[in-house]
């Protein structure tokens, strides 16, 4: 018994120095280790495990670099951000985000300017687009880590060489539809959420307009390019080139009716190349990719790109910025496009003759982000892009004419403008 | 003593729920946007005179006050009917009332993604259904017309089960000896309806009501996915604009004159509905002492 005992005590005393060792060492640890966590959309955040994991491997001791998972959509992913944000302190270092958050989050004061940690020879290594949309009021505050642009897909089966202006894009669906070839001409994200702004920009910018010029505050909504360029979306509804049920469309229902085989032409995201080259895809290996149809000398593709930014408040920004050129490199960037089709942002990787060559796409990739624009870069841009959805979706059910839905979205766009003082 | 008692109930109520209310209260009298810097700036009655003018503010009143009435009424008419059934005795009643509950045990959002595929046009089952019962393709989710019926729908088949729930539990509190009596003295089945099933049902009816009620003016997330307020913004509701201002355009001030707007309106209306409810099904009998036939 008292053997017994004496045993159980010594076990404890030898648990007892081993957990105060053990602990002391961990506080050791922790205090050298500077950990920095990024919150990021689901699909990114398990993109870029395999690269935290090199990073993290490569830093060990110094720096931790945790990935949070956020949810899965854009929208949502805003949701949970500025929840957090409003809060006060973020319990994140850095956020990988949305182009159109970027004046918003801005405004709101939220982000740590960065253009001491990045030099101009790292701007001019950016391709031409990707250099758009990183900076408010003379800030860098985000690095772009992936690139993404609206684009047009089309058959190869079906044509020869895609369309370039609209009215090319009308004939071939028409006479492709005639034949019964395929069901629809085009399909794309009519649906009243911010896909149907991104497909808009494309067109008025295509029709030769601009939506709102953001260093004058003017408002090309109701001239005459944005009237046609709304004028045009409806008119494919109504000549039967576009299913009614656009109007309910999103990227997924476009894929899926471009996917199996319905659809000549559809509007999407580069993420869409690698759906259909999927074993399920009934038109793998029948698809190519060009930009969006536009009066010549006009072509365009709307600007969707993800970067990572460090946000105000954080004791990590050393820490972070490592991070970021981490996860932005060359190296990344080409791991990231060749398995998960994350289009490059740097021009070097662009141009890497051995990524051309085993994946001849990146060339259209490279070339619609050559002509890629942003949306407008106001921290009032959700208002602006809300009421045109708003306004363009009642034209497409046939609410409203063009004409007059234009006007009321250009008179709407002015109203918010104005009182907010951006407009006298 | 009993306020002890009460205490910890009434603290968290205080923080749940008066502490926000007097909060938004506040902030609509006050400018704070991502214009503001994020900054509460006295305005006075500004956000309100805004809200007095902004149509669209009233056309998603009008919008959210169809969808509560429609599908809160189906509801409750469906509910009553399923825990009239589900109170009879028959084989297989137990399973039938536990499968009844799955659609109310599904997250909103699940449920909502499940019926966009399903009102798909071409690819859902019910384009594939009108379309061999030679009606056409009808484009439910994409026709202003149409649009706002789908999320009434998706609502009722959400939600009936909980209202059948509340019912069947009312049912089961009804004494089976006042159905003989009137039964002996000659009354048929619907005479037992409305004598007796009705009038002491009615508390619960009107739990069920209010509980409906007061979710449904608050519709959110089942139109966020459904539809996303579209298409032309025929199915936003108020709870989708608040949203959009706060989380979206930043604008705090805003959404709080909506949201204090629309409590107070929303109040009122239970309130309607609820003397309206109490006038509609008679009291209850037992008071009365007879049962007259």
């Amino acid at each position: 018994m008292m053997r017994h005992s004496h045993f159980i005590r010594r076990i404890i005393a030898t648990l007892f120095i081993v957990l105060i060792c053990s602990a002391g060492f961990g506080i050791a640890q922790a205090r050298s280790i500077e950990s920095v966590s990024f919150l990021m959309a689901a699909p990114f955040a398990d993109a870029t495990q395999d690269l935290v994991k090199q990073f993290n491997q490569e830093h060990r001791g110094n720096i931790s670099l945790q990935v949070v998972r956020g949810p899965l959509e854009t929208e949502a992913m805003s949701d949970l951000a500025i929840s957090s944000l409003l809060l006060g302190k973020a319990p994140f270092d850095g956020l990988l985000m949305d182009v159109t958050w970027l004046p918003k989050y801005a405004a709101a004061g939220w982000m740590q300017p960065l253009e001491d940690y990045f030099s101009e020879t790292d701007i001019a290594s950016l391709a031409i687009g990707a250099r758009e949309g990183n900076s408010y009021d003379g800030h860098l505050y985000r690095w772009p880590m992936n690139a993404d642009m609206g684009l047009l897909y089309y058959r190869t089966d079906l044509m020869e060489l895609p369309p370039e202006t609209p009215d090319q894009l009308v004939q071939v669906s028409q006479s492709l539809q005639k034949d019964k070839k395929v069901d629809w001409g085009y399909v794309w994200q009519g649906r009243q959420y911010e896909g149907l702004s991104c497909v808009y920009l494309e067109l008025i910018d295509g029709f030769g307009g601009d939506w709102l010029k953001t260093d004058s505050n003017q408002i090309g909504l109701n001239s005459k390019p944005g009237v046609e360029a709304a004028a045009w979306l409806q008119g494919l509804i109504d000549q039967g080139v576009s299913p009614r049920a656009v109007t309910n469309y999103g990227e997924a229902e476009a894929l899926q009716s471009f996917k199996v085989g319905d659809a000549a032409f559809m509007r999407n995201w580069p993420y869409a190349w690698a759906e259909l080259q999927k074993s399920d895809s009934a038109v793998k290996g029948n698809v190519g990719i060009t930009t969006m149809v536009a009066k010549p000398g006009h072509t365009t593709a709307t600007l969707g790109s993800w970067g990572l930014t460090v946000l105000k408040g954080s004791s990590h920004v050393d820490a972070s910025i490592e991070a970021i050129r981490f996860l932005t490199s060359e190296t990344a960037q080409k791991q990231l496009f060749l398995k998960y089709g994350y289009s490059p942002t740097q021009q070097r990787v662009i141009d890497d003759p051995q990524l051309l060559q085993d994946k001849p796409i990146l060339a259209e990739f490279g070339r619609a982000l050559k002509v890629a624009t942003p949306r407008p870069q106001t921290a009032l841009y959700a208002q602006i892009s809300d009421v045109l959805t708003r306004q363009l979706s009642s034209i497409l059910t046939g609410e409203r004419t063009p004409e007059n839905g234009m006007n009321v979205a250009a008179a709407n766009t002015n109203q918010i403008l104005m009182s907010a003082g951006e407009k006298p | 003593m009993i306020i002890f008692l009460l205490l910890p109930a009434l603290l968290l109520l205080l923080v749940v729920f008066v502490v926000p209310l007097f909060r938004y209260a506040w902030l609509s009298f006050h400018a704070d946007s991502v214009i503001t810097g994020l900054i509460a700036i006295p305005n006075g009655g500004a956000n309100w005179l805004r809200l007095l003018q902004d149509l669209r503010y009233w056309q998603d009143l009008g919008q959210t006050l169809r969808f509560a009435g429609v599908s809160v009424g189906l509801e409750l008419i469906l509910a009553l009917c399923i825990a009239l059934l589900l109170d009879q005795r028959w084989r297989g009643r137990d399973v039938v009332r536990t499968l009844a509950l799955i659609p109310w045990a599904l997250p909103t959002t699940v449920m909502a993604l499940g019926w966009r595929w399903i009102f798909n046009t071409p690819y859902g089952p019910i384009d594939h259904f009108t379309k061999i019962a030679g009606i056409g393709s009808l484009n439910i989710l994409g026709d202003p017309n149409f649009a706002w019926i789908a999320t009434v729908w998706a609502d009722v088949w959400k939600t009936t089960p909980f209202a059948a729930l509340i019912l069947l539990a009312g049912l089961q509190t009804i004494p089976a000896d006042l159905y003989e009596a009137l039964r002996l003295e000659g009354g048929n089945a619907l005479i037992c309806l409305r004598r007796i099933t009705l009038p002491l049902l009615r508390p619960y009816i009107l739990l069920a009501l209010l509980f409906r009620l007061a979710q449904s003016f608050g519709v959110f997330d089942l139109i966020q996915v459904l539809t996303g307020g579209g298409p032309a913004s025929t199915t936003e509701s108020i709870a989708l604009y608040a949203y959009w201002n706060a989380l979206r355009f930043l604008d705090f001030g805003y959404s709080s004159t909506i949201i204090m707007a629309s409590f107070v309106l929303i109040s009122l209306i239970c309130v309607i509905a609820w003397i309206g409810l109490q006038v509609l099904i008679p009291t209850h009998p037992k008071s009365r002492g007879v049962i007259e036939l």
